[in-house]
């Protein structure tokens, strides 16, 4: 990309890849046009109200894309359940509704579920069982650090309060990217002959 | 093996149905396109960089408008894409336009004064 317009060409990373990557340097160009011809102040008013509602817009057009939903429900249901397991933790009851909402998710997304856990996909199945191993990286850091914290004659409430809300969503993300990733088959190697599958 | 109808893309969002009828003139590149949609609104419709190149992908994934690999003519922009339109898109484009003037017809008709 060209090196003008530095502040617009940073606003272009929070557009989806896939569409940064096809049509960033068009647009690059085309805010360069708007400059010339309108002058800045026109040019920023115009693509600044564009950019405010295609951002976010064309962010969750890629979510719901099958593949990326995938992605949003494996971070809801880790996200959900740490939530509320942590809440349990804490002593907080109303927290058990994350808990039961993350079941009622998992049981009404069941279908995607399996079928995303059982496309086989090498690249997908790589990429889960990484997630997992650097999540249990950090919920066992997490839970050394808690060990020595709480073998210490004086430990406050909020550090332990902290290394909770590390460790238990990293050991729930690990657990659910970890089956996810086991149950994912890997893609049989393309032979002579054969069509590889493309996504 | 028969295409997409051309019924079924209908009712064409307006971002989509203005962008075709600026195609209907000729090739174009997103900049040119932009304009082009202004002036036949007279100056209504306003694309931004990021909703006219949202536009022109949809357009070219369902098929509507094609990615021209080249450019149209030897002194045309070569750093700038264009874009042609297709026939799917050319038959889509007169069905909405057939729509709307439907439409059109029909509110005059409610519209007029009636002799009581």
């Amino acid at each position: 990309m060209s090196a003008r317009h530095p502040l617009y060409r940073s606003l272009l990373r929070l557009y989806p890849k896939d569409f940064r990557t096809v049509y960033g340097e068009d647009l690059l160009q085309h805010f360069g046009d708007l400059v010339t011809h309108m002058g800045a102040p026109a040019a920023w008013a115009r693509t600044g109200i564009d950019f405010v509602v295609t951002v976010p817009r064309y962010q969750l057009e890629t979510i719901m894309t099958e593949r990326d939903s995938d992605r949003a429900l494996y971070i809801t249901l880790t996200v959900f359940t740490a939530g509320g397991a942590l809440s349990f933790l804490a002593g907080f009851g109303p927290g058990i509704v994350l808990l039961v909402a993350a079941i009622l998710v998992a049981i009404a997304q069941r279908g995607t579920l399996a079928r995303s856990i059982r496309t086989p996909d090498a690249s997908r199945r790589r990429r889960r069982l990484t997630i997992a191993a650097a999540l249990a990286v950090i919920c066992a850091a997490s839970m050394v650090s808690y060990a020595r914290a709480i073998s210490r004659p004086h430990v406050s409430g909020t550090s332990l309060i902290l290394h909770n809300a590390i460790g238990v969503p990293a050991l729930i993300g690990a657990i659910v990217y970890l089956i996810a990733g086991l149950f994912t088959p890997k893609a049989p190697a393309a032979g002579p002959g054969t069509v590889s599958r493309v996504l | 093996m028969a295409g997409p109808d051309p019924e079924s893309f209908l009712p064409l969002p307006q971002a989509q149905f203005h962008v075709l009828v600026a195609l209907t003139e000729g090739d174009k590149h997103g900049y040119a396109i932009m304009q082009a949609v202004e002036r036949s609104s007279n100056g209504v419709v306003r694309m931004g960089p990021a909703t006219l190149y949202g536009t022109l992908k949809r357009l070219v994934d369902h098929g509507l408008a094609d990615e021209l690999p080249g450019r149209p003519a030897p002194g045309d922009d070569q750093r700038r894409r264009y874009y042609r339109l297709s026939g799917l898109g050319r038959q889509v484009c007169a069905a909405e336009a057939d729509r709307l003037a439907g439409l059109v017809r029909m509110t005059r008709r409610n519209l007029r004064p009636r002799m009581t």
